[in-house]
């Protein structure tokens, strides 16, 4: 038996910070949420400082990655995780960058955190919240199963946002003058959107690592 | 780039015995090269040597033509004595029992009627360490073209084997040198040219960049790319990455059996077999 030693220390290394990458995003998520709900400005602006802890977390990641394939050569289901880790990083990243985007929005619905829309809104944020939990957790247990149930919560996603726009546009036509406003809700629901697809790609790069084989989850 | 100048037809089969029959099948033509059957078609092979031990287990694998082939499995597994098998190599170590087929243009190269010499010029190798001749870099191409009843122009042949594998531009100007004052590199690239003047139609190589630096061993990486549009090549590495690089198949070999033969690709990002998986990812062998 040969010892790569090193080779797992790198690929236990990844796998603690795909976690860690989740946990940020989903949290920077949850307090985004937060702040749209109770319009607390000030956690909105502290989801955007957040934001830099987990870009820095997707670089190390690719270095690490980077460096292991550089040094280690590794092959065959090793090779696959590393390939996994880069897109996995990537799609937590831009998650991140949604939920900033969410908190920036929380003002701009200021005075109205019961409305309806706005809850269309955090039931989108929470679907996405779950997605991105049950992704982390199918990378760290090599689950293709959970992943593929995970990337079917994006159906629920998708049916908020279609919803949503149904709604935006009743708005619109009943109340011209609310357009700017209108615009808001459908930019912010499009990037909760945006996000459930991001986590059904990394279920896909899930699946890949596992079984190492290509699959569309987003039928 | 490589160029194919020479005909085929310019050999001519050296007197033998009438008893001596040559293999009908062996004279080669451009049809031949264009059939679209394996290369070599290995049957149910296996080979044991004169202690009993079993180094090749009821092998059979199809090696497509005009493709680079890797052979790999830690040491001890077979590949070597699988690959000298291919053009009876292992005749010569006394003692040693080869039993299936090994089909080579549909006839079995171990049939009673092939002359194992033609076999050999046919299906051409290329070994671990560099082995010139004591002889000029010339004559290291042409004494054995000339004893394999070369009739053509022995210039052009020098020449354009040395193009071949990418020899010529180094040692144009000191053709008449001793082949032993080149660097070890350049040996094997001169092997390899003396492999190709015989125009065979596979190279077997038996890592044949294991002794060389990374320069010299990159060069012959990239003159394989090049090699595989003209012969098939077999090559057993122990390099894994280097198997990654240069083959269209790999097949891996473990204690005498082949373990499993896919596109490289596929071996090496989603191999099917547990132990394929182990041994490529370092962790046995």
């Amino acid at each position: 038996m040969t010892d790569r030693t090193r080779l797992s220390g790198e690929l236990s290394r990844i796998d603690d910070l795909i976690g860690e990458m989740a946990a940020k995003a989903g949290e920077a998520l949850r307090m985004a949420l937060l702040a749209m709900k109770t319009q607390d400005l000030e956690l909105a602006k502290r989801v955007k400082t957040g934001d830099a802890e987990i870009d820095a977390l997707q670089v190390e990641v690719e270095d690490i990655a980077s460096i292991t394939l550089a040094t280690q050569q590794p092959v065959a289901s090793d090779l696959r995780i590393m390939v996994a880790a880069f897109k996995v990083a990537a799609d937590y990243e831009r998650a991140a960058d949604y939920a900033v985007h969410l908190a920036k929005a929380a003002k701009k619905f200021a005075g109205e955190p019961r409305s309806r829309l706005v809850e269309r809104l955090a039931r989108m944020a929470e679907l996405d919240g779950k997605m991105m939990k049950g992704t982390a957790e199918a990378f760290r247990t090599r689950s293709p199963e959970l992943a593929a149930s995970v990337a079917a919560m994006d159906d629920m996603v998708d049916a908020e946002h279609k919803a949503m726009i149904d709604e935006v546009l009743d708005m619109m036509r009943e109340r011209p003058d609310e357009a700017e406003r209108a615009a808001k809700l459908l930019t912010t629901s499009g990037y909760l959107e945006r996000l459930g697809d991001h986590m059904t790609n990394a279920c896909e790069s899930v699946v890949f690592m596992v079984r190492g084989t290509r699959v569309d989850l987003n039928e | 780039m490589i160029d194919p100048t020479v005909s085929h037809r310019a050999f001519v089969a050296p007197a033998v015995p009438a008893a001596v029959p040559v293999m009908p099948a062996l004279s080669a033509t451009a049809s031949d090269r264009d059939d679209q059957g394996p290369a070599l078609d290995v049957r149910n092979m296996s080979i044991e040597y004169s202690d009993g031990h079993v180094a090749v287990r009821n092998l059979t694998l199809a090696f497509p033509k005009r493709s680079v082939t890797a052979i790999i499995g830690p040491s001890g597994c077979g590949k070597s004595t699988a690959l000298r098998a291919f053009n009876r190599m292992n005749e010569l170590i006394p003692g040693t029992k080869t039993t299936g087929q090994v089909l080579f243009h549909g006839i079995d190269v171990y049939g009673s009627a092939v002359d194992p010499v033609q076999v050999r010029r046919r299906i051409g190798m290329v070994f671990q360490k560099p082995n010139p001749f004591p002889k000029s870099i010339y004559e290291n191409i042409a004494w054995g073209a000339r004893i394999n009843g070369w009739t053509g122009d022995m210039d052009e042949l020098v020449e354009s084997s040395l193009r071949q594998a990418s020899l010529w531009d180094e040692v144009k100007d000191k053709l008449k040198r001793s082949a032993l004052a080149l660097s070890g590199g350049q040996q094997q690239r001169l092997c390899i040219a003396r492999a190709c003047a015989l125009k065979p139609e596979i190279l077997l190589m038996d890592e044949p960049t294991s002794a060389l630096d990374p320069l010299s061993t990159s060069k012959i990486e990239g003159l394989l790319d090049e090699l595989k549009t003209l012969y098939t090549i077999i090559i057993v590495t122990h390099n894994m990455q280097q198997a990654g690089r240069i083959s269209d198949m790999t097949a891996f070999l473990f204690t005498g059996d082949l373990i499993e033969f896919a596109p490289t690709r596929q071996l090496f990002v989603t191999p099917r077999d547990e132990r394929t998986e182990r041994y490529i990812s370092g962790r046995f062998g």
